[in-house]
């Protein structure tokens, strides 16, 4: 079995219904998240449009994360949920730092690396991850890639051109994907971050570490 | 930030991301790195003394293990400081992920300092100057993977394409050398004649020029390699945030070193090398720093 995600970027309507969904199934901290979903404005006025990308860990078959944790607190499950252990965790940030998705954080009230783990305690109940059920336009598609019956290998046979990743050229192999993204919702580079423009200025933050 | 080819056509502009999550290893990893390189460049300029000038080292055998004791020390302290879960460290040795070069690099320092501390023995409680070269051989080899294997933690961090392994092993060698040689003319080159002292000055000139050429090479052809590199540089190009302190770094670690070293020579000024090493020490945290801090300020998603 090797669990995966899709998600529509044609249906996703940018409603935050996912983040909420994981924060609460997943008891988030303030200033953080396992999920989160980035918009995008494109285009010059009048001829603007604005995208709707939810960025989450990708579950990479060649995780850096893994590789690099001192005490295996990261490690694979055999549905090949990359999942993290928080006892074990020492918090030396390591992981945050070889993920290519910026996809790890430190939790402010464990003092331990966290992130997301596609809900592996409701999977492993037979539930869906919360985000997917939460979800009102079923953008996100999760399930088992091996199985071509699921839902998802259907998905990723019937849109095969337009399946995509992010940053393949990191070798990660991930096992979450988009369908209907392009440059501007995929590639951090392919977009400016200007002061002023965020819709959320005032984001509160905890501490983390005491030394940042 | 470097321009993407599209950007000019789309004008994206990111209107909602939470940026996660700003600087991760704080100054604390530059000081871990600084103290490192020391630790273990003063061990292979005492073997070089003890190989070339023999009758010249005498107390320096157990005064250069202190320092690199000291120094080595430095160096886990603030590794330790920076865990956001210290008092979990066992878990290191207890729980080996072997794929991590945090992993091999802890149990090699510790190895490390059971050496140094062995060789403090040797020197101290035995006054025995053969057995201690002997051992010397073998702390001099541990230390070369003890200074190379942050190298090999960076190039981990996929993420930062910046740090890429065979670039940084380089880098961290020049630092124990250019620190290790600086430490030795700054402490004891008053207890060292002036032929050691300008073979210690040949070396932190060396590892200055080679030090600034990688430098300017990542420089000049880094953004040439990868977007995401070119990104990272622009943070010390033109009005970047750290431009001044990548040039402030540049000039204090490796560019008045190697004027001053040449000014010592012609002048035989013991004083001048001893500014270079002083300079080189400060310029190399400032080195690191920026060099551990661009990367970071890159958005992931």
């Amino acid at each position: 079995m090797q669990l995966g995600f899709l998600v529509d970027l044609h249906l996703c309507m940018g409603c935050k219904g996912c983040e909420i969904a994981c924060k609460v199934e997943n008891e988030v901290p303030l200033s953080t998240w396992r999920l989160r979903v980035k918009y995008v404005d494109v285009g010059t006025f009048p001829e603007t449009k604005r995208t709707f990308t939810p960025l989450r860990c990708n579950h990479c078959e060649n995780a850096p994360c893994e590789r690099i944790c001192p005490v295996s607190a990261l490690h694979y499950l055999d549905n090949g949920i990359v999942n993290i252990d928080k006892e074990r965790c020492i918090g030396c940030a390591g992981c945050v730092m070889a993920c290519p998705y910026g996809a790890i954080y430190i939790d402010p009230q464990t003092q331990t690396a966290d992130k997301c783990t596609y809900c592996a305690h409701r999977v492993a109940s037979s539930m869906m991850p919360a985000c997917v059920v939460a979800c009102p336009v079923q953008a996100n598609i999760f399930g088992d890639l091996d199985d071509p019956k699921s839902n998802i290998s259907k998905y990723i046979m019937k849109n095969q051109g337009g399946v995509q990743v992010r940053k393949p050229e990191k070798g990660t192999n991930p096992h979450h994907f988009y369908v209907g993204g392009g440059n501007v919702n995929l590639n951090p580079l392919a977009s400016h971050r200007i002061d002023g423009h965020s819709l959320f200025n005032k984001i509160t933050t905890l501490p983390v570490g005491g030394h940042h | 930030m470097a321009t993407h080819e599209i950007l000019a056509a789309t004008n994206a502009v990111v209107t909602l991301d939470v940026a996660l999550p700003g600087i991760v290893w704080p100054w604390l990893v530059t000081v871990n790195m600084w103290a490192k390189s020391i630790g273990t460049g003063v061990i292979f300029m005492l073997f070089l003394l003890i190989k070339k000038y023999p009758n010249q080292v005498g107390n320096l055998r157990f005064q250069v293990t202190v320092v690199s004791i000291v120094f080595i020390h430095i160096f886990l302290l603030f590794t330790l400081a920076d865990l956001h879960q210290p008092f979990r460290m066992w878990h290191i040795f207890f729980y080996p992920h072997f794929t991590s070069a945090i992993t091999v690099g802890a149990w090699m320092a510790t190895a490390f300092v059971g050496l140094l501390f062995l060789l403090a023995f040797f020197s101290f409680v035995k006054k025995n100057d053969l057995a201690f070269d002997k051992t010397l051989a073998w702390v001099v080899a541990l230390a070369i993977p003890v200074t190379l294997y942050t190298a090999g933690l960076m190039s981990q961090c996929t993420a930062r394409e910046l740090w890429q392994m065979p670039t940084e092993s380089a880098q961290m060698i020049f630092a124990a050398l250019l620190s290790g040689s600086a430490f030795m003319i700054l402490v004891f080159g008053n207890k060292l004649d002036w032929e050691a002292n300008k073979s210690l000055s040949r070396i932190l000139a060396l590892s200055a020029f080679m030090s600034f050429i990688l430098y300017m090479s990542e420089y000049v052809f880094g953004p040439m390699k990868a977007e995401e590199v070119a990104a990272v540089l622009e943070y010390i190009k033109g009005d970047g945030e750290y431009t001044v302190m990548f040039w402030i770094g540049q000039w204090m670690a490796y560019l008045l070193p190697m004027l001053l070293i040449v000014l010592s020579r012609v002048n035989k000024s013991e004083a001048i090398l001893k500014l270079a090493a002083i300079l080189a020490l400060a310029g190399l945290w400032i080195v690191k720093h920026v060099w551990l801090m661009i990367p970071q300020l890159l958005p992931m998603s």
